[in-house]
């Protein structure tokens, strides 16, 4: 979509998760209320159906209109899968089926396929609890397969994650697919836009603790005045605007680099060095705007820890730091030391 | 007030610049191995000026000047390309350094024509280097304070002061000076002015101030009844602090400011061998990713920079996360080397080059703005002052 009808739809969405997805329904999901009325105007912005074509019935924005999204989403910790279900429906549609309605979610790791049922188990899959269906792509014969497993198909053990969102480990015995079809987009893809779609949900909730221990240091009075007018907490903060700022800025540049690069293979290194930086930065966003906060932040009642207990979560998810480091320091060790620069400045792997 | 939100949008550098990187990457490769440096590892701040006229001489020395003046009149992107070419392959530009990155493009701004004429053709030929007269004794990041002054005379100016930390005062020809032109010492902003001061001239003595690493890149420079001729004011008179402040602006945010020592990294490659275990590629990919970042941050601010915008506080942060990500970067690597070399001599000659970029780590959150004056700005930028 035009940069126009984009910024739009930005402001839209978040003004309407601001008013719809507040406080209390991020506790509420925590305490296992699933907000169906929230989750039923999403579908109705059409918000999970963004990058999928115009014809098989999406709204026909592109990956990086979907990454700028879920931008917005993490800035408000929405506590229901629109990442999932629009990277889901993503794939889906990909690989030439049609989006369903209802919650989905992406559940990748070692699966196997064999007489089109599908085996194998995942663990940490995100909102397993409320997913109606289950999409992931199978290597199998050299070949990638797309499968869309419906929930009664599989067995599921809640393992909500410590920032309270329905998180469990799938478990498929023999699952038959409602849908399969070859998959233009490969397992490993698959994990490297789920990957790039937690960067940009990162971005997003970084920008929002910034604002909130920001604003917050304004207002708090101590010692008879407003404690951001103490220099040990002005360089606090702006320490912490660093860190916040490599955030957006990998996670931007990923998604314009995975976007530019299309669907099967864009931006691949970028994906991996933006989770990688995000993933590594997390922590030192969450620490300073705790400490900036003292124990008011760390009380259940304020809304801080929506966003670094989901920077916690999020930077394990779809490969920690760890995950994305070793792919990134395995290629340049192989191509040795001469294929180090050339490659940061093409923003590929070396080898 | 709303906190202003932090953007680096992506950038990518046109075509024409990234041609250019080839032809400059062509052109080291061929012209590096054949120049002797005082450095195992060259930097900006190692001096060549055999090397300065190699590259002046291919005309990428004032990339972005008008040709009248011998510069190449190409966009401030090409320059970057150059920038990031001689950083990303360890080339020793330090003789032209300060005189192609900040006095030059004084002079361009402030300047008057003859100066312009006589000075800034000399350095796009990599023949005229410049040293920075800002630091003084007690004046280091309160640069406001500074006391050197210089009595105007019949002629000219009579110069009496102390500027310190003048790297390359010894070899270069020119120190742009921040002087007291007016007024008293507590007048702060108001009365300063900066002088073209020719580093031959009787009256200054150049004595060097030797760095923890034993290396003499800095410089005491005093004025002693120096007469430094009216024509070598810069700009107008009383003006200093606001030319000096456009002057400490210029790129803050370029990629000198992460990439000073990387060599380490890419020696770190090296010792590590092709297969390295998973901790340790795990370990120099996230080396890897946040160097990846600062770039990314510098093209985007760059790319700001381009389209007119003068975005203050993106480019405080890339310097403030880029000098401490060289601070961390020879610590890192050295405990990973220990771990993880593949052969004892690969490692005894790492531990050596990590021992070194160690000593001189302490200089790169000091030089040109400590961080802890780039978080004030930062925080002023975040309405917090």
């Amino acid at each position: 979509m035009d940069r126009d009808t984009r910024d739009m739809l930005l402001e839209t969405a978040s003004r309407f998760f601001a008013e719809r997805a507040g406080k209390d329904v991020v506790n509420g999901v925590e305490k296992g209320l699933w907000p169906g009325d929230l989750w039923k105007e999403i579908e109705e912005m059409g918000l999970p159906l963004i990058a999928v074509p115009e014809e098989q019935e999406g709204v026909g924005g592109t990956l990086a209109d979907l990454m700028a999204l879920l931008r917005v989403a993490g800035e408000h910790a929405v506590p229901v899968p629109v990442a999932e279900t629009a990277l889901a429906n993503l794939l889906v549609s990909a690989a030439g089926g049609k989006p369903a309605t209802g919650p989905s979610t992406v559940a990748l790791g070692e699966l196997s396929l064999q007489g089109g049922r599908v085996s194998g188990k995942v663990a940490r899959v995100p909102f397993a609890g409320v997913a109606e269906r289950f999409v992931s792509v199978v290597t199998a014969g050299g070949k990638s397969t797309l499968v869309v497993v419906p929930r009664d198909a599989v067995k599921i053990e809640d393992a909500p994650s410590h920032a309270g969102e329905p998180y469990g480990t799938v478990t498929f015995d023999g699952a038959t697919p409602e849908y399969s079809a070859p998959s233009p987009v490969s397992a490993d893809r698959a994990l490297e836009l789920a990957a790039l779609a937690r960067a940009m949900q990162m971005a997003g909730a970084a920008d929002k603790v910034l604002v909130t221990a920001t604003e917050y240091c304004k207002q708090r009075v101590q010692f008879g005045r407003p404690i951001s007018t103490f220099q040990a907490i002005q360089h606090m903060l702006a320490e912490l605007a660093s860190y916040v700022a490599a955030t957006i800025a990998s996670a931007e540049a990923a998604s314009r680099d995975a976007d530019e690069g299309g669907l099967e293979n864009g931006g691949s290194f970028s994906i991996a060095a933006a989770k990688t930086q995000c993933s590594d930065f997390a922590h030192r966003i969450a620490a300073i705007s705790h400490q900036s906060m003292g124990a008011m932040g760390f009380t259940h009642e304020h809304i801080l820890h929506h966003y670094t207990r989901r920077l916690w979560v999020w930077r394990r998810d779809f490969g920690s730091e760890s995950f994305w480091g070793e792919q990134i320091g395995q290629s340049f060790a192989k191509a040795g030391k001469d294929e180090l620069w050339p490659a940061l400045t093409e923003s590929r792997y070396a080898a | 007030m709303s906190i202003p939100k932090l953007e680096f949008p992506p950038f990518h550098l046109p075509a024409e610049a990234e041609a250019l990187r080839g032809e400059v990457r062509a052109f080291l490769k061929e012209t590096l191995p054949k120049i002797k440096s005082e450095d195992r590892f060259a930097s900006w701040n190692t001096a060549s000026p055999e090397f300065s006229k190699a590259l002046g001489a291919r005309g990428w020395l004032g990339v972005t000047w008008p040709k009248k003046y011998g510069g190449g009149e190409r966009s401030f992107l090409d320059r970057f390309v150059v920038t990031e070419e001689l950083l990303g392959n360890s080339a020793p530009a330090g003789s032209h350094w300060v005189a192609d990155r900040q006095s030059g493009p004084l002079l361009l701004k402030f300047g008057t024509e003859e100066q312009r004429q006589a000075i800034l053709p000399r350095i796009t030929r990599g023949e005229c280097y410049f040293s920075i007269g800002m630091s003084e004794p007690d004046s280091g990041s309160d640069l406001a304070s500074v006391r050197t002054r210089a009595e105007p005379v019949p002629g000219g100016f009579r110069v009496n002061g102390t500027k310190v930390w003048t790297s390359g005062a010894h070899r270069n020809h020119y120190c742009i000076t921040l002087v007291r032109t007016s007024g008293q010492h507590g007048d702060r902003h108001k009365g300063l002015s900066q002088l073209l001061v020719d580093l031959k001239t009787p009256g200054v003595t150049i004595r060097p101030i030797i760095n923890l690493a034993g290396r003499h890149d800095w410089n005491e420079v005093t004025f002693s009844d120096a007469f430094i001729p009216e024509d070598c004011l810069i700009g107008n008179e009383g003006d200093g602090w606001l030319q000096v402040t456009s002057e400490l602006a210029f790129e803050r945010s370029g990629p000198e400011r992460f990439m000073q020592n990387f060599y380490v990294l890419r020696e770190l490659v090296r010792v590590l061998g092709r297969q390295p275990a998973k901790r340790a590629s795990a370990i120099l990919g996230r080396l890897i990713a946040r160097l990846w970042t600062l770039r990314q941050m510098s093209t985007a601010v760059a790319g700001m920079m381009q389209g007119g915008k003068s975005p203050a506080i993106e480019a405080s942060l890339v310097k403030d996360l880029g000098t401490i990500y060289q601070q961390d970067l020879p610590e890192i690597a050295r405990t990973l080397a220990e771990s993880d070399a593949t052969t004892e001599d690969d490692l005894a000659d790492f531990l050596d080059i990590a021992q070194y970029a160690s000593m001189m780590a302490p200089s790169y959150t000091i030089q040109g703005g400590t961080t802890q004056v780039l978080r004030g700005i930062v925080a002023r930028g975040l309405g917090l002052r």
